[in-house]
């Protein structure tokens, strides 16, 4: 490759940084769901440029952590990115919060798209699947999953 | 016919059925075998029984904030239905409905229906357990609920037949051996058992064996982890019917996929790959006799004036989300209705039919449920595979059935789903999201640790499901309000419902057993009942507080019994009064044990189709009648 081609830009490279501290997944994870885009915008649209500018100053102000956001309004963004990529629902904001923010729209939870239910980090944290979607196989469900013991096993009962 | 005034042509059936869900499909299944011109009135859409119509509910359902069973099911004012999210439990006990169903009992009736082609199995869990023996004569054996005037010996043929329709996985010598369950000598199932669960194994590991008294002046009773049959895909049965083995059937739409569980762990509310039985499977075998009309809500049952049946009116409607709609009738020898036990119910009271025992509607029962929850002391494999795959069967029988309702004990392999809302509930806690917005909410964990600790947390969870025997009371009913009406102008059903003491007696034992089996388990027992929105059906009973949920099992609304002075239908599903008209369904169940009940309800359904084609061939004596196509 020449060194002197241009790189593209990443794409949302702020967003996925945060999106990094917030959930505990690396990047090549939150990429790979395919949702940065329409995580980015969704959460533009919900809370507006202003607040995301305000809360990536807290953020920075604290050090990168997000546990040491002060700011009520900020931390709870914090809270709903984090919902967004665990769950693929954008939760519901706590009441004095989305009156802070002026929000026009209403104040309720809603998955963002059926694929974000798939790419659900949660499943990961335990090494399961998103139910209705990405089947293991057959039979999947009878061995240990990671980290469990193998059960004993008693007079040949499911030697399969 | 006399010559009379001429009568708007309305199309002659031999038979009409009413609902295309499991009873009816397996009902037109039988008869347009047999070469019965059969019209199947449904009052739902038929968007599921494409692929596309299937693909389409499936990306509702992962769309949806809650995946309760109705959550990829689209509303249809035309034909409404009730949802479990319908109930709201009030800060100090008690509940509000807000839904299709008017509830006005002591205690809230928690489960669903779904009313579109295939009907609610479309979203049944599938598992498929005959009843034991006794659960046939409680009166008779242990003094309360009603007996059957059948027994299990007359159903075991049709058991066998039901479980090769729904094409059944299981093991009969495990159920003969566990249970008790009679079997003629070599039968198997048309499928090998559904593989237990790795957190079934472990509850093997722990519990096999050991006995235990559910009060300390009670029996022993001896522990032991059981696999269910199911009504779902697994290893054909090579030795099934005398070696010709089973041809497992795939999804409707796409015949090759879905001919085996692939480990979804979405049976409820709905199978990505139809590897779970649907009655959509035995519509895609119906022969060509058998016309289905979907978008026809059925209004009333039309009568001759001398006891006997001529038809049906129905309300044809074309866009659901439209009031318009047109009345017509359909008229037939026999008429079926197969429209859930609510519904038939319902049908009935609005035609004023079958009532001269004054029982329609009456002892309306399902399996109430008490869930348990906690974590065990390793990673359990939550959220992979069917939604239970073994039991403790135990509890389903013996003379303690005298003092407390019998249960069964379901291993849950989903986490806490069903009593925590798991794994979203688990998020917005640990991220300080409080259920009520304007509450202030905690500081949260995010990062590594949040991560971490779900893992750790998410992966123990296991829980279990206690589904107890209702006894037939009948306080517990159907009723209709006219002052209540849906978009169509069909009065909506009332219920009213409560548990009997025997059944709290049966929850409080039930507590008692989870309390040992959690210590017996090593596991943290998580379980807790308050009163609050999510838990409508929480109650006080003695020193306890518990909370129930639907199982959604509706039955008893048109009881079977031997006598027309106290039941709605005789042995046969044939209303006493009317001798053309059939309700047949999980209503006319007089008791219904601890065991799914669906199996049971096709079992005496397909029994049933044997009495329906005796009728139809002797109202048509001497008329010649054709050989079943494709048949030998
Ligand atoms: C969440 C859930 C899980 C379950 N899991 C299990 C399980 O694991 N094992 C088990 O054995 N059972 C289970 N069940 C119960 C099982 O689903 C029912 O017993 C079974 O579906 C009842 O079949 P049915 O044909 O009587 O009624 P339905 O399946 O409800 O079919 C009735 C049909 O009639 C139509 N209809 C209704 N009213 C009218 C009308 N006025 N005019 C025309 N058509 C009408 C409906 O649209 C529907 O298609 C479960 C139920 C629920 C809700
Ligand atoms: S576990 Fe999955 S594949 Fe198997 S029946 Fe349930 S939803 Fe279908």
């Amino acid at each position: 490759m020449d060194p002197h081609d241009p790189v593209p830009p990443p794409e949302c490279p702020g967003f996925v940084d945060v999106s990094v501290r917030l959930t505990g997944f690396d990047e090549f994870t939150l990429r790979g769901t395919g949702l940065v885009r329409l995580y980015h915008d969704t959460t533009v649209e919900q809370v507006g440029r202003a607040a995301v500018g305000r809360f990536l100053d807290d953020l920075a102000a604290a050090g990168g952590d997000p546990g040491g956001l002060t700011d009520e309004v900020s931390r709870d963004i914090a809270r709903a990115i984090t919902h967004l990529w665990y769950l693929g629902v954008w939760p519901q904001l706590s009441r004095s919060v989305h009156a802070a923010l002026g929000r026009e729209k209403p104040n309720t939870a809603f998955t963002v798209s059926p694929e974000a239910y798939t790419e659900g980090l949660v499943w990961q944290t335990f090494h399961g699947h998103p139910p209705g979607a990405k089947a293991p196989g057959f039979g999947t469900w009878a061995d240990p999953p990671p980290g469990a013991p193998a059960p004993a096993r008693r007079t040949g009962e499911d030697a399969r | 016919m006399t010559a009379g005034p001429a009568r708007p042509a309305t199309p002659r059936y031999d038979v009409v059925v009413v609902g295309a869900g499991l009873a009816g499909s397996l009902v037109a299944k039988r008869l347009g075998d047999r070469g019965w011109r059969v019209l199947v009135l449904e009052a739902g859409t038929r968007t599921l029984d494409s692929w596309p119509g299937h693909l389409d509910a499936l990306d509702t359902a992962h769309a949806a904030l809650a995946k309760v069973p109705n959550a990829p099911y689209r509303r249809n004012p035309a034909a409404p239905f009730p949802d479990v999210l319908d109930l709201t439990g009030l800060p100090d006990g008690g509940y509000r409905a807000d839904g299709y169903f008017l509830q006005n009992g002591p205690l809230p009736y928690g489960s669903d229906h779904l009313r579109a082609t295939g009907g609610t199995a479309l979203h049944w869990m599938g598992l498929a357990p005959r009843m034991h023996p006794d659960d046939f004569h409680v009166r008779r054996a242990y003094g309360y609920g009603r007996d059957w005037p059948l027994a299990y010996d007359d159903l075991e043929p049709h058991y066998r037949a039901a479980e090769r329709e729904l094409g059944v996985a299981g093991d009969a010598d495990e159920q003969r051996d566990a249970i008790g369950l009679p079997f003629p000598p070599g039968y198997g199932y048309p499928m090998h058992k559904i593989p237990r669960s790795y957190l079934d194994s472990v509850i093997a590991a722990r519990l096999d064996g050991v006995r235990l008294r559910e009060a300390p002046d009670a029996p022993e009773t001896t522990l032991r982890v059981v696999t269910t049959p199911h009504a779902r895909n697994s290893t054909p049965n090579p030795g099934y019917d005398s070696g010709r083995g089973h041809r497992p059937r795939g999804a409707v739409g796409t015949p090759n996929y879905g001919e085996r569980c692939v480990g979804h762990a979405f049976c409820v509310p709905i199978c990505p790959v139809q590897a779970k039985y649907t009655p959509l499977k035995t519509q895609a075998t119906w022969s060509d006799d058998v016309t289905l009309v979907a978008h026809a809500v059925v209004s009333r049952v039309l009568t001759a004036g001398n006891g006997r049946v001529l038809g049906v009116e129905y309300q044809r409607y074309d866009d659901p989300a439209s009031p318009a709609h047109t009345t017509r009738t359909a008229e037939a020898d026999l008429v079926v209705l197969a429209a859930h036990a609510v519904e038939n119910a319902k049908l009935l009271l609005l035609s004023g039919l079958a009532d001269a025992s004054g029982q329609v509607g009456r002892n309306l029962m399902d399996h109430p449920v008490l869930l348990t929850w906690g974590l065990l002391d390793h990673p359990a494999g939550p959220f992979r595979g069917p939604g239970s795959t073994s039991g403790l069967e135990c509890f389903r029988t013996g003379p303690a059935r005298r003092d407390r309702a019998p249960f069964r004990v379901e291993i849950g392999n989903w986490g806490w789903s069903w009593p925590a809302g798991s794994p979203s509930g688990d998020v917005s806690r640990l991220l300080g999201i409080t259920g009520d917005p304007s509450q202030p909410r905690g500081k949260g964990l995010f990062g590594a640790r949040l991560r971490r600790e779900l893992g750790h947390f998410v992966g123990r969870q296991f829980s279990f499901q206690f589904a107890f025997e209702q006894d037939a009371e009948s306080r517990n009913r159907v009723t209709v309000d006219p002052r209540h009406r849906d978009r169509l102008g069909i009065p909506r059903p009332v219920l009213t419902y409560d548990l009997s003491d025997h059944v709290k007696r049966g929850i409080a034992s039930a507590k008692a057993v989870s309390d040992q089996l959690f210590r017996l388990l090593g596991a943290e027992d998580h379980t807790a009942y308050a009163p609050g929105t999510s838990a409508p059906g929480w109650f006080r009973h003695g020193d306890g507080a518990f909370e129930f949920k639907g199982a959604g099992h509706a039955a008893g609304t048109h009881v079977m019994g031997a006598s027309r002075a106290d039941s709605v239908v005789d042995p046969w599903q044939r209303c006493w009064d009317h001798p053309n008209l059939y309700a047949v369904g999980c209503g006319s169940m007089p008791s219904v044990g601890t065991s799914n009940p669906s199996l049971t309800m096709a079992a005496l359904t397909l029994r049933s189709c044997e009495r329906m084609h005796r009728d139809l061939t002797e109202l048509h004596r001497p008329a010649a009648l054709r050989l079943p196509e494709g048949r030998p």
